[in-house]
C-alpha cells in the first residue's frame, strides 16, 4: 500500500522534529562556547562522539540507558571543563587561529583514544525497552523513540532558554558574552564563567552523542559527518545566537528530511546553498551580530 | 535573545613581528625541514638499491582504516597480518620474509594515489592490495603501468575494474559487486516478491551493483518500481524508509556498507520497514550485525564469504583465525585471506614478484580456497567462484546473531561473462 500524502506528511515532520532535536543538542553548544569564549570548537564533533561511546560503556555497565543519558554528558562535561582550564586557559589573547589549532588537535586527540579505548568496530546502543515501540500516526508506524527524542528536544530547548534568561548563572553568562572586561570589574570570575560554558557547550554535545547513539550505533564516523552539519546550523542561525541555533537545526532537519524526499539529487547542495544566501545578505547569521 | 557580544571586542592579538622578519623565520624553517626530509629520504633509497634483490617482498598496502567504511580497511589489515606471520613463520616465499607496508588513506582517491606512488618510490613496492573503496581502484588502476606493479583487489566490487577499466596489471581474487547483485537475483527469481526496489550507497560500487541489479530484474520479468541512492555518511534514513513505503516494493536489495548499513539496519528495524518488505542486501558481514544485534535477524543477501560455509580449507581457517583472534573471521577478513591465497600461488608459480612473470603466472591460478573451487580468467582477471546466500539467524554459542548459508550457486552462473558487467540470461 502507498502512503497516504497525509500521513506521509505527518511522519516526515515528526522526523524532521526528532532530527531537530538532535542537531540542537549540537548546534546550541557550538554557539554558547562561540559567544561566550570567541572560540570555534573544532573538537564539537568529537565530543559529541565520545559521548556516544561514554554513553555506550555506562549503559552496558549499569544496565539502563537513562543512567547513561544523565551520567555521560556530565563525564564529557568534565572533560571540557578540565581542557578549558589546562589548555584554552592560556591562549586567551592570541588570534583565532591558536584556538582553532588546539580544538582540532583534540579532536585528533580523543578521536584516537576513542578507537584504542573502545576500537574500530560500530557498537550497538540499543533503545531503551520503554521506547522500543511504535505508535501509529494515521496508519503508519512511527518509532516511540523518535518521538521521545523530538519532546525531549522542545524540554530542553526551553530549559536552556529559562537557565539563560532566569537565572543567574544565566545572567552572567550574557554578562560575560556582552563585555567580558565590564562583567570583570563588576566583580564576576568570568573565568568560572568561561570553563562552565565550555563544560556544558560539551555536555549538551554528549547529550547528543547519547541520543544519537541508538539510531547510528556509536561509530568512530559520527564525529566527521556530524561536525559539518554542526557549523552550518551555527553559521546559518549566526554565531552565538541561541534562538538562532534552534531556528538553525530546524532549517537542516527540515532541508534533510523533505529535501531528500523530494529532491534528492539536490538536498545536500541545498543547504549550502541557503547558508550562502545567509551568508550573502545578512552575513552575522540570521539572529547574529555582525562584527 | 542573543548572547553575542553587542559591541566590537577589543583586538586582543599580540603586536605583529615584522613581516620580513616572520618570512625569513618561516623560510629558515622550511629549508632545515626540505633539508632534514632530503637526508631520511636518501638513507633508504641508499639502502633499497643494496637489497633490492635479496630484500623482503614488501606489499603495499594504501587502504581506508579510518571513515565510515574504515572497518573494511582493519578487517583486510588483520587478515594480511595474519597472512605474512604465518608465511614468515615458515620461512616466507621464495625465501624472502613478508613485509607490509601500511598507510591510511581515508578512503580518499587522490590520497590513496599519492601513498602508493610514495610506496612504489620510497619503498620499492610492486605488489598492492587491500584497497577499500572502488573509486580509490579506478583511480590507481591507470598508473599500474608506469609503476610496473601487480594490484590484486581484496574487496573492490566495481564491476568496470574487470571490464571497460581493465589494466593488465589488475587482478580480482573477490566476489565482484554484479556478482553480489547476480546472488541475490538469482534468489529473487524463485521468490514470491514482485514488486522490486534498490537503495545504494552513492558511489561507484552502489551505482554499479543497483544498475546490475535493475537489469537483472526486469530479464526476471520482476516489476523494478524504483532505486535511491544515499551518500555515504547518512545518519537519518528515516527519509528513505518512507520512499520505500512510499514505493510500495514487496523486495528491497540493498547495497550499503559500514556506518550507513548500520544506521539503515537500526532504523529500519525501529520503523518496522521488515513488516512489509523483504530486506535484501548485497554484503552481509558479521561487523555489522554485532552492531545492530537482533535488527539484522532474518536479513538475507549474498555473502563474499561467510565462516559458515561448510568446506574443509573454510574449517582450517576459521580454526586458525579463532586461535589467532579469539574471534570468528568476518567477510572481508575471509575475502582477503582468499586472495592472498591467490597472490602466493602466483608468487610460487612464477618464482618471481616480478609485474611481468608474476602476472603471467596470476593469469592461470587454480586453488580450493576458504570459498571452494577458484579459477583466476585470463581474459578479464575476475576470479569465477560461487556465489553464497545467507540468512542472518540466531545460533547456539554465539553472543550475535550469525549469517547461515542457505544457498551456493556455481561460479559459472555467478560469475559475468568476460569483460562483462553485466548477464545474458
Amino acid at each position: 500500500m502507498q502512503l497516504g500524502t497525509l500521513a506521509l506528511l505527518l511522519t516526515q515532520t515528526a522526523n524532521v522534529l526528532s532530527q531537530t532535536a538532535l542537531l540542537f543538542f549540537l548546534g546550541v553548544g557550538l554557539t554558547l562556547i562561540f559567544g561566550i569564549m570567541r572560540v570555534v570548537n573544532f573538537a564539537h564533533g568529537t565530543i559529541y562522539m565520545l559521548g556516544a561511546y561514554i554513553g555506550y560503556s555506562l549503559a552496558r555497565v549499569t544496565g539502563s540507558f537513562w543512567v547513561a543519558l544523565i551520567v555521560a554528558p556530565i563525564i564529557v562535561g568534565a572533560v571540557g571543563v578540565a581542557f578549558e582550564a589546562g589548555i584554552l586557559r592560556r591562549l586567551y589573547g592570541r588570534d583565532g587561529s591558536a584556538f582553532l589549532m588546539v580544538t582540532f588537535g583534540l579532536a585528533l586527540i580523543l578521536g584516537d583514544v576513542v578507537q584504542i579505548g573502545w576500537g574500530a568496530s560500530a557498537l550497538r546502543v540499543a533503545v531503551p525497552d520503554l521506547l522500543s515501540g511504535v505508535v501509529l500516526l494515521l496508519g503508519e508506524p512511527f518509532p516511540d523513540y523518535r518521538l521521545f527524542l523530538a519532546g525531549f528536544g522542545v524540554v530542553m530547548a526551553i530549559a536552556i532558554w529559562q537557565v539563560l534568561e532566569r537565572t543567574r548563572f544565566g545572567l552572567l553568562i550574557r554578562a560575560t558574552s556582552q563585555n567580558p572586561e565590564m562583567a570583570r570589574a563588576l566583580g564576576t570570575d568570568v573565568q568560572l564563567i568561561r570553563s562552565g560554558v565550555f563544560g556544558v557547550g560539551c555536555g549538551l554535545a554528549a547529550l547528543g552523542g547519547v541520543l544519537a547513539s541508538p539510531l547510528v550505533t556509536a561509530s568512530l564516523g559520527m564525529a566527521a559527518s556530524m561536525i559539518i552539519d554542526a557549523f552550518v546550523i551555527v553559521i546559518i542561525g549566526g554565531m552565538g545566537s541561541f534562538v538562532g541555533s534552534l531556528i538553525g537545526a530546524f532549517l537542516v532537519a527540515f532541508v534533510q528530511v523533505f529535501g531528500n524526499f523530494y529532491l534528492p539529487e539536490l538536498a545536500i547542495a541545498f543547504i549550502y546553498l541557503i547558508m550562502l544566501l545567509v551568508l550573502i545578505v545578512r552575513p552575522g547569521g540570521l539572529l547574529g551580530k555582525e562584527d | 535573545m542573543s548572547i553575542t557580544p553587542k559591541t566590537k571586542r577589543r583586538n586582543l592579538i599580540a603586536p605583529a613581528e615584522p613581516k620580513t622578519q616572520r618570512l625569513l623565520n618561516r623560510r629558515k624553517v622550511l629549508t632545515g625541514m626540505a633539508a632534514g626530509a632530503v637526508t631520511l629520504s636518501m638513507g633508504p633509497a641508499f639502502l633499497r638499491r643494496a637489497s633490492a634483490a635479496t630484500g623482503p617482498i614488501k606489499i603495499g598496502m594504501p587502504l581506508a582504516l579510518t571513515g565510515p567504511i574504515g572497518i573494511v580497511g582493519q578487517q583486510i589489515k588483520r587478515s594480511c597480518e595474519l597472512w605474512a606471520k604465518m608465511k614468515n613463520a615458515s620461512g616466507g616465499l621464495l625465501g624472502q620474509k613478508i613485509e607490509l607496508v601500511v598507510e591510511d588513506t581515508g578512503g580518499n582517491p587522490a590520497a590513496c594515489v599519492r601513498k602508493t606512488q610514495q610506496m612504489v618510490d620510497r619503498d620499492g613496492v610492486r605488489i598492492i592490495t587491500g584497497i577499500v573503496f572502488s573509486s580509490e581502484a579506478l583511480a590507481l588502476a591507470p598508473k599500474l603501468k608506469e609503476w610496473n606493479t601487480i594490484f590484486m583487489s581484496s574487496s573492490n566490487g566495481d564491476g568496470r575494474l574487470t571490464a571497460d577499466a581493465l589494466v593488465p596489471n589488475f587482478f580480482r581474487p573477490n566476489t565482484s559487486g554484479p556478482m553480489g547483485a547476480r546472488t541475490v537475483s538469482l534468489h529473487l527469481r524463485q521468490s514470491k516478491s514482485n514488486k522490486i526496489a534498490a537503495l545504494g550507497l552513492d558511489y561507484a560500487w552502489g551505482h554499479n551493483s543497483v544498475q546490475v541489479f535493475e537489469e537483472e530484474m526486469k530479464r526476471a520479468k520482476k516489476n523494478f518500481v524504483g532505486k535511491l541512492f544515499a551518500p555515504t555518511g547518512t545518519k537519518d534514513y528515516a527519509t528513505y524508509i518512507a520512499k520505500l513505503k512510499d514505493l510500495d516494493a514487496d523486495a528491497v536489495f540493498l547495497v550499503l556498507q559500514g556506518d550507513d548499513n548500520n544506521a539503515f539496519l537500526s532504523q529500519a528495524k525501529q520503523f518496522r520497514l521488515g513488516e512489509k518488505m523483504e530486506l535484501l542486501t548485497e554484503i552481509v558481514d558479521l561487523d555489522s550485525i554485532r552492531a545492530v544485534g537482533d535488527a539484522s535477524l532474518g536479513l538475507m543477501g549474498s555473502s563474499r564469504y561467510s565462516f559458515t560455509y561448510n568446506h574443509p580449507k573454510n574449517k582450517e581457517f576459521v580454526a586458525l583465525w579463532q586461535k589467532e583472534y579469539n574471534n570468528v573471521p568476518d567477510t572481508f577478513e575471509g575475502e582477503s585471506w582468499q586472495t592472498m591465497a591467490v597472490l602466493e600461488a602466483g608468487i610460487l608459480k612464477a618464482k618471481s614478484i616480478d609485474a611481468e612473470p608474476l602476472r603471467a603466472a596470476l593469469e592461470t591460478v587454480e586453488l580450493e580456497s576458504v570459498k571452494g573451487k577458484l579459477t583466476m580468467r585470463k581474459c578479464d582477471h575476475q576470479a569465477v567462484q560461487q556465489g553464497f546466500m545467507v540468512k542472518v539467524v540466531k545460533r547456539e554459542g554465539f553472543s550475535h546473531p550469525v549469517p547461515d548459508v542457505v544457498a551456493v550457486y556455481p561460479g559459472d552462473v555467478t560469475t559475468p561473462r568476460c569483460n562483462k558487467t553485466s548477464y545474458d540470461d
